[in-house]
């Protein structure tokens, strides 16, 4: 399908509303990372987004859009409550994949010395791969109280601080999380995989903070140039996976058979109405998922923040662990929008993409409302990861939402091509940055070349005002699945 | 690791993987789709004695019974920690099959995961007869 588009500024382009769609299309981005989006079939997702009933504004893609399944990765899409949809597959399988950044009071000079020994003895305590186990195993019980408690489960039983909750996007638990929607297999899946890492793009990294961009808002976001941080990146696992590939299932089912009076571009689309019984299940059931990430990263952090203290024989108070922040990029909430003038509740889908809320936001806890609340983009383990901070054009753009990462820009198979007879690992080391990774492909697949510049990225979203640069972080030592 | 080599290639796809498989007919589709499937994930000496497992799928149609029954194979996989082998269909129509797997359990010694599949999707999902071949395009979830 041709996509036509037209050019609005220099960060936003305009795909026109034709045929069944029933808004325009908007993609944030810039005339270099354009090329790259325009030969795959990522706008086409945009303007089959744009077909969904209830949709409101326009279909929206963030600068590090790719062609995803059904929704493209980037893709955000807010519905009416009474006329709109959700769509399991508009927030993907890893439900609430996400990441949270950790400062420390360590400087990167005092580490240096020893980072190797710090990501063997990160990759040894954090069991990661696929299909990992061996984290917190939970019995039905507990693993329904995760499902309802989320992060503050974990706190509870020890691992992190109550501090670490207001410092966690919905406070690391969505309301509405009801377990006893949940399929046997969703449960079964989720019983021995809390607290570990995965596969894939999921990782624990060891970073310095490379360049201050907004002194202001980086004191307040306890930044400092030199200093380590902690990002973790990683999701539901097998629990969320299975809930997505449930739904899924059940509303192609009810589409096949005419339950609802729309027609999909996509099978993939799968969805139902927000006030439908499916619909609310669906919601009760993803709650779970986004819950049990959160509690998920929150044991990872405490693994971490025990491999630290062993390892550099230090205090918790020397080293000074505290969560920045935690953000989801695959998850669909309920938020409030002025639309025309009113203000209305819509049912947000980010599809890879994060929550930019600006200064004063109501949701933001006491410690951020005045700065906007931190967001959070990791790029490839060969370049940088950076801060932002939520700014106002986001709520009136973007339906409070900002970019999420890179964005692939290279399938795995031509990456690994592309890779073949290079040592990746001893490239990154060359650039000073460990690496160990579980699955053998994972380096290959990953390499820095598969990911757009994420510098760009960084700048479409600072330029477009929906967030704003606040750091900027250099990886040291990279763990992945 | 199985028995027959089936007949694919694997598409590019940004975020994700694909493959198209072919197969002589219905049977021969399927059960290459699940071969591919299992031979893009697990690499592993061929078992000396396995166990067979009897599963029944049931699809509103052609495309959505490959994405049940490779979804199957998949949960085994990441449910209950079992490799299917090989398979084998003994009855197949355009909305139901019923076969047998040859599964073993997962072993880290003895079994390498090469790639981790999260799900079989819907996404540009196609089965249809191509000349005088059956044909299946598959788009899974990384």
């Amino acid at each position: 399908m041709e996509i036509k588009l037209e050019k609005i500024d220099e960060y936003q382009w305009l795909i026109p509303k034709t045929g069944p769609m029933r808004v325009p299309g908007l993609i944030f981005s810039n005339s270099s990372l354009m090329k790259a989006v325009q030969e795959d079939q990522s706008l086409t997702q945009v303007a089959n987004v744009a077909t969904l009933p209830g949709i409101v504004g326009h279909s929206l893609a963030m600068p590090d859009i790719h062609w995803g399944y059904g929704f493209p990765i980037g893709g955000v899409a807010a519905f009416d409550l009474d006329e709109g949809i959700v769509s399991p597959g508009g927030v993907g399988y890893d439900i609430n994949c996400g990441c949270r950044l950790i400062t420390t009071l360590l400087h990167a000079h005092e580490i240096r010395p020893q980072i190797k020994g710090l990501v063997s003895a990160l990759f040894k305590n954090i069991p990661s791969g696929v299909g990992s186990t061996g984290g917190v195993r939970l019995t039905k019980r507990e693993e329904a109280k995760v499902a309802v408690e989320g992060a503050a489960w974990a706190v509870k039983k020890g691992f992190g601080s109550a501090q670490d909750l207001e410092r966690t996007e919905d406070n690391g638990a969505m309301e509405g999380a009801d377990p006893s929607v949940l399929s046997e297999r969703a449960i079964k899946r989720g019983r021995d995989q809390l607290g570990t890492l995965g596969s894939g793009n999921h990782f624990v990294e060891v970073q310095v903070v490379d360049q201050i961009y907004d002194p202001d808002k980086a004191r307040a976001y306890d930044l400092f140039e030199g200093q380590v941080t902690l990002l973790i990146h990683s999701g539901s696992r097998g629990f969320g996976h299975q809930i997505c590939d449930d739904f899924l299932k059940e509303m192609s089912r009810s589409t096949q058979e005419g339950k609802y009076p729309f027609d999909l571009p996509d099978r993939q689309l799968a969805c139902a109405p927000v006030k439908s019984d499916q619909g609310r299940r669906y919601f009760a059931a993803m709650a779970c998922a986004a819950n049990y990430a959160w509690a998920n990263r929150q044991v990872i952090m405490h693994l971490a923040h025990e491999t630290l203290i062993s390892l550099f024989s230090i205090s918790p108070r020397e080293l000074g662990m505290k969560l920045l922040y935690d953000v989801c990029h695959n998850i669909t909430k309920k938020e409030q929008y002025t639309v025309e003038g009113n203000q209305v509740m819509l049912c947000v889908h980010r599809k890879g993409a994060t929550r930019a809320l600006p200064p004063g936001h109501p949701l933001l806890p006491e410690i951020y409302r005045g700065v906007g609340q931190p967001v959070l983009i990791p790029g490839d383990m060969g370049t940088y990861s950076y801060v932002l901070a939520g700014a106002e054009k986001a709520m009136v753009l973007s339906f409070g939402s900002s970019c999420h990462g890179a964005g692939r820009l290279l399938s795995r198979t031509q990456a690994t091509k592309k890779a073949k007879g290079r040592a990746i690992h001893r490239e990154l080391e060359d650039k000073g940055i460990y690496v160990q990774s579980r699955g053998k492909r994972t380096l290959k697949e990953e390499m820095p070349e598969a990911y757009k510049d994420v510098s760009q990225v960084v700048e479409v979203v600072h330029g477009a005002g929906l967030a704003l640069k606040v750091a900027r972080l250099r990886p040291m030592g990279v763990i992945k699945g | 690791m199985q028995s027959h080599k089936p007949d694919f290639t694997l598409l590019d796809h940004t975020a994700d993987l694909g493959m198209t498989v072919r197969g002589a007919d219905l049977k021969d589709l399927f059960e290459g789709a699940a071969r591919s499937m299992m031979q893009v994930m697990v690499r592993g000496k061929p078992p000396e004695s396995t166990r067979t497992k009897r599963l029944s799928v049931r699809g509103e149609d052609l495309a959505d019974l490959m994405v049940r029954w490779l979804g199957e194979i998949l949960y085994l996989f990441d449910g209950e920690k079992e490799v299917v082998v090989d398979v084998q269909i003994n009855s197949i129509s355009k909305s139901r099959l019923d076969a047998d797997l040859r599964v073993v359990s997962f072993d880290p010694h003895l079994h390498e995961i090469l790639c981790e599949i999260k799900a079989v999707t819907y996404h540009q999902i196609e089965v249809a007869k191509k000349a005088h071949r059956w044909e299946a395009t598959i788009i899974f979830d990384m």
